[in-house]
């Protein structure tokens, strides 16, 4: 299967992209390609102009900010944030969630922004970024809007963007406590996925606040408020009881598919196991730190 | 230590042609003024096709042509065993996927882009997609009538039942199962179904025809050429000696490529255009050509108070898909192997295949061989549990032995089954650190390889004392050209680098059944064998006449014939016998089911035996299965080429471990789900086990050269059971119904609690 005809242009400005894309709705951005060119060939996805943004300089800059803020250009390869020591220093469970995406051909070409935009549900990216209170940078002839990762997903294979927006960057305050990511696949995508960030105070065991959320079974991640109160302000020691007290209730909020992936009573119960196992392992990283 | 030119002239030259990127496959062909066709397939599962218009596409630049069913409706019908399939549907289409319509063009991009313009205008049927709703009282008959080839390219033909969606029942009785189960001690039935699997061989159907006047060329990844060969002289009216069928080197088949499949439609795309057309599909097109059939079996077994097996019954039923294919001698086959290696005194086995308006099914690594060792083996460990006796006590007391007949119509058996239940046991994997003696599972299978023996070699000793091999079996990766060439060089007493097998070419190659039922190392290389010693007895007539010399004196050597006081190069012997500096000898080797006084011609010419042990680990809160330890054992006579033996049987073990844990095409009332590569799973190297025991037996005591037998599809067969056996004696759980899928047994878990 072939994709049908269209045409390349490859600028080396965000403004050249964002003007060659326009608003005519007939032209993509376009990068590693792991899933637009799979959807072209399978003809569900047709453009008449692919605008490759690979000869752009700067959207491959991973950096840790004076604000304290970690910033990824959107289009470094699942590669390379894994292999990236900012990544690896201050959050080693995003470095290894990009180790083990897809396959090594996605890894190697695949971008965290396409994979974002593709607005795929069974993604492992999104449910981390969301517990790590990223925001996305979206660039377009008008100007720069910020849209944090809970709200970028619209839908399943939907997003908030324009279709002549760039998501130039992803921005994410460095995380001050353990950040854990479980995920349970059989088959090429993850079935359900869960990702925890506590803060912390640098000198203290007890949790500030955490974020949780549960990805892959609806269309976009979904918070584990329950789980989020009872952690605000709890110690370490006091986690597993403190999740267990409110579990039952906070799974029972969740949104859940029956799809190809599992019942929806099944993939609710392995969310609850992916919690207790990120939390367990939450607990012995911050005491470990501590 | 050996220098690296040395070692690297044993290794098979297939492989450093593909290491090199050198290899060429059919998409690597490109045969002057060649088109290209693309497939348009039905949508619908089933319906009339009220019109098809091809008139837009027609209009677009660089479209010759398009093949419709009206083009083709007077070639009528063809088949391997029923006669039932058009080459395109004409009237009415039976599964999504079916073609419709052949876009051929100047490219394939013009030709996919046009296919999207074809207009076709379907009235939908009432369907059966499975095999319950083509049983059910007043199904739609998915076939009106059967014609039946009898002999045509199994022995035999199919049974089918008439104004029914049953297109093949086969029985076999002995004894008397009533009056056995009337006295035994326990009786114990059990049901399971097994799904359709995609072969998913890496490199999907593709085909090039060339219709030359009343010649045709095809280039083919076909497994049988000579049955491509066949079907298309019946179809189009043309002498077998016009039909010429080269088969390059090809991307895996797995019996997905065996009898004939797209062949006849990318033959009556050529025979419109007249010109060649190159049909090159996707492995999603492929995913919808053909698949394994899918299965729902019965089974029971009648014990004494000893645990002594005195009757067993198996009813199976196998979903054949919209065309038969060889769907009747996978149900056949099935029956067959549903017995196992066992002393079974009373037996009654039933298996039908069934119509049903889904893929077609087709022959797959050991016909109906995992369908019914699914059942077999599970069913073997309920029956143990029921009389509580161990399951590795209860097989054994029933095996037969060496010698022993399973049913009387079959060959005895030639090894022993406990053999390799032994060597399984006693795998030194199984003795490392971390291993649980309590969850493992074993299985074994005793299956009958349809290997046909009819074939033909020819084997040409060269001047320089080269020699070449000609046969029409493939080369798909199994390494059959490279093991041809070990038995020439063998038989010769020549090098191996001295032998060059030839690539499949009808024009060239003399008959052959084809490459599958592992018999290629038993029946064409008793051929080659046999080829090799004519063109031998050649050379020697030669010396013993030019030298005048007793025949009885003279061996060969390497490069040529010792005389026992000289040696003699092979210039020398032609130089001398024909005055000139040229020549060659052609030696001929054929075997039919006549050849050596007939021994050749009882079912089956060897057994191919497997026996597996699993070890399991399950993450009960999610029901993943994990096999960190699997022993793997077959008796393969004598091995030839010890990498590729191992290589074959590691792979069959891989795709049970496919079939055991992940592998399903899946219908929604006929709509493929998951026809798409990304959508359906087979392991990766990580969901294998990362400790795995291949166990060659050796007895030397096979009918193919040096006592060589078949293998290559014994080990895929007790994968499924091992593991499922392991989880019933470990976690107290009866998977009835593959693949084990984590979902499956977490909830096979919850209920146990």
């Amino acid at each position: 299967m072939l994709t049908s005809p269209f045409t390349f242009e490859k600028p080396t400005t965000i403004a050249d992209a964002i003007e060659a894309v326009g608003d005519s709705g007939e032209s993509m951005f376009y990068s590693g390609g792991t899933e637009l060119l799979l959807a072209m060939k399978m003809r569900v996805i047709h453009t008449e102009r692919l605008v490759d943004i690979k000869g752009i300089p700067g959207l491959d800059r991973i950096v840790l900010t004076d604000a304290n803020e970690i910033e990824i250009g959107s289009r470094c390869t699942h590669k390379r944030i894994a292999a990236d020591p900012v990544i690896r220093e201050h959050a080693p469970a995003l470095s290894t969630l990009c180790d083990n995406v897809a396959n090594v051909r996605v890894r190697s070409v695949g971008t965290i922004g396409g994979n974002l935009c593709f607005g795929e549900p069974h993604a492992d990216p999104p449910t981390m970024l969301a517990a790590l209170n990223a925001r996305l940078v979206l660039q377009g002839q008008t100007g720069v809007r910020f849209v944090h990762a809970d709200e970028f997903i619209r839908s399943e294979l939907e997003t908030v963007r324009e279709p002549d927006e760039l998501l130039t960057m992803i921005v994410f305050p460095r995380p001050t406590g353990p950040v854990t990511y479980r995920r349970f696949k059989h088959g090429e995508r993850p079935s359900v996925n869960v990702a925890m960030a506590w803060s912390m105070e640098a000198t203290s065991s007890t949790i500030k606040t955490a974020r949780v959320r549960v990805g892959a079974l609806g269309s976009r991640p979904q918070p584990l408020k329950a789980v989020e109160d009872a952690l605000k302000g709890r110690s370490i020691a006091d986690v597993r009881p403190a999740i267990e007290a409110v579990l039952a209730e906070a799974l029972d909020e969740l949104d859940i598919n029956d799809d190809r992936h599992g019942g929806a009573d099944y993939k609710r119960h392995l969310a609850g196991v992916l919690l207790l196992r990120n939390a367990e392992e939450a607990m012995t990283r911050g005491k470990r730190s501590r | 230590m050996s220098n690296p030119t040395d070692s690297m002239s044993s290794v098979r030259p297939d492989l450093i042609e593909k290491v090199t990127g050198r290899a060429e496959y059919i998409t690597d062909l490109v045969v002057p003024g060649m088109l290209h066709g693309f497939v348009v397939r039905s949508p619908v599962v089933h319906a009339r096709i009220v019109s098809i218009d091809t008139t837009a596409a027609r209009l677009i630049e660089g479209v010759v042509d398009v093949l419709v069913g009206a083009d083709v409706a007077s070639f009528g019908r063809w088949g391997v065993v029923l006669k039932d399939r058009p080459i395109i549907a004409i009237d009415r289409v039976r599964y999504v996927g079916e073609p419709v319509a052949v876009v051929i063009a100047e490219t394939v991009e013009i030709a996919e882009n046009a296919a999207e313009l074809v207009d076709v205008e379907y009235e939908e049927l009432p369907r059966a997609t499975t095999i319950r709703e083509a049983l059910a009282d007043g199904a739609p008959l998915i076939h009106e009538r059967h014609e039946n080839l009898e002999d045509f390219y199994f022995k035999g033909g199919a049974r089918p039942t008439q104004n029914s969606n049953v297109f093949h029942t086969y029985r076999s009785s002995v004894g008397d199962v009533d009056a056995a189960e009337a006295i035994a001690a326990h009786v114990h039935e059990d049901s399971f179904t097994f799904p359709a699997i995609s072969h998913f061989a890496m490199e999907p159907h593709t085909v090039i025809a060339d219709f030359q006047g009343d010649a045709l060329t095809i280039w083919a990844g076909a497994q049988t050429p000579t049955a491509v060969q066949k079907v298309l002289s019946r179809l189009f009216g043309l002498q077998l000696a016009k039909i010429r069928v080269v088969v390059p080197f090809v991307g895996g088949g797995f019996g997905g490529k065996a009898s004939v499949k797209i062949e006849p439609l990318v033959a009556a795309a050529s025979w419109k255009v007249r010109r060649p057309v190159r049909v090159a599909q996707s492995i999603s097109d492929s995913m919808l050509t053909c698949r394994r059939l899918g299965a729902e079996i019965t089974i029971r077994t009648a014990v004494d108070a000893k645990g002594r097996i005195l009757a067993k019954t198996a009813k199976l039923l196998l979903d054949g898909g919209a065309y038969s294919d060889t769907g009747s001698a996978v149900a056949t086959k099935s029956a067959n192997r549903i017995m196992g290696p066992y002393v079974m005194p009373n037996l009654r086995l039933e298996a039908s295949a069934v119509y049903t308006n889904t893929v077609p099914g087709a022959a797959f690594r050991s016909i109906g061989g995992p369908q019914a060792v699914w059942a077999k083996e599970s069913h073997m460990d309920n029956v143990a549990a029921a009389i509580g006796m161990d399951p590795v006590e209860f097989r054994l007391i029933n095996m037969a032995g060496r010698g022993e007949r399973t049913r009387p119509d079959l060959r005895p058996l030639d090894m022993d089954m406990s053999e390799l239940v032994g060597r399984v046991t006693q795998s030194p994997v199984f003795e490392t650190q971390g291993s649980n003696r309590r969850a493992r599972g074993l299985a074994v299978a005793a299956t009958d390889p349809a290997n046909t023996p009819i074939a033909n070699a020819i084997v040409r000793l060269k001047i320089d004392g080269s020699v070449s091999v000609s046969v029409s079996s493939i080369e798909v990766g199994q390494g059959a050209h490279a093991t041809m060439a070990r038995v020439a060089a063998q038989t010769l007493q020549q090098r191996f680098s001295a032998v060059t097998t030839l690539r499949t070419d009808t024009d060239i190659a003399p008959y052959d059944w084809g490459t599958g039922a592992s018999r290629s190392t038993v029946v064409v290389g008793l051929s080659v064998e046999s080829a090799a010693l004519d063109a031998a007895d050649q050379i020697f007539d030669m010396v013993a006449d030019v030298w005048e010399l007793p025949k009885d004196s003279l061996t060969l050597v390497e490069g040529g014939v010792s005389t026992g006081s000289e040696v003699l190069t092979f210039h020398q012997i032609f130089h001398r016998a024909l005055g000139v500096d040229s020549g060659e000898v052609v030696g001929r080797g054929g075997i039919t089911p006549r050849s050596k006084k007939g021994a050749l011609a009882e079912s089956p010419l060897f057994w191919e035996t497997s026996a597996g042990l699993a070890e399991i680990v399950v993450d009960e809160d999610t029901g993943q299965i994990h096999v960190p330890r699997y022993a793997s054992a077959a008796d393969v006579g004598r091995v030839i080429n010890r990498v590729a033996a191992e290589g074959q049987d590691e792979g069959a073990a891989a795709m049970g471990f496919g079939h055991a844990l992940f592998e399903e095409l899946e219908f929604d009332d006929g709509q493929p789900v998951n026809a798409t590569p990304i959508d359906y799973t087979i392991p990766r190297i990580t969901d294998v086990p990362p400790v795995f025991d291949t166990i060659l037996v050796e007895n030397g005591d096979g009918p193919g050269p040096g006592g060589a037998k078949g293998m290559g599809e014994g080990a895929i067969l007790p994968v499924a059971p091992a593991i499922a056996n392991a989880l019933f004696s470990t976690y107290g759980i009866r998977i009835t119904d593959l693949p084990m899928t984590p979902e499956k047994v977490w909830r096979a878990l919850q209920k146990r609690k």
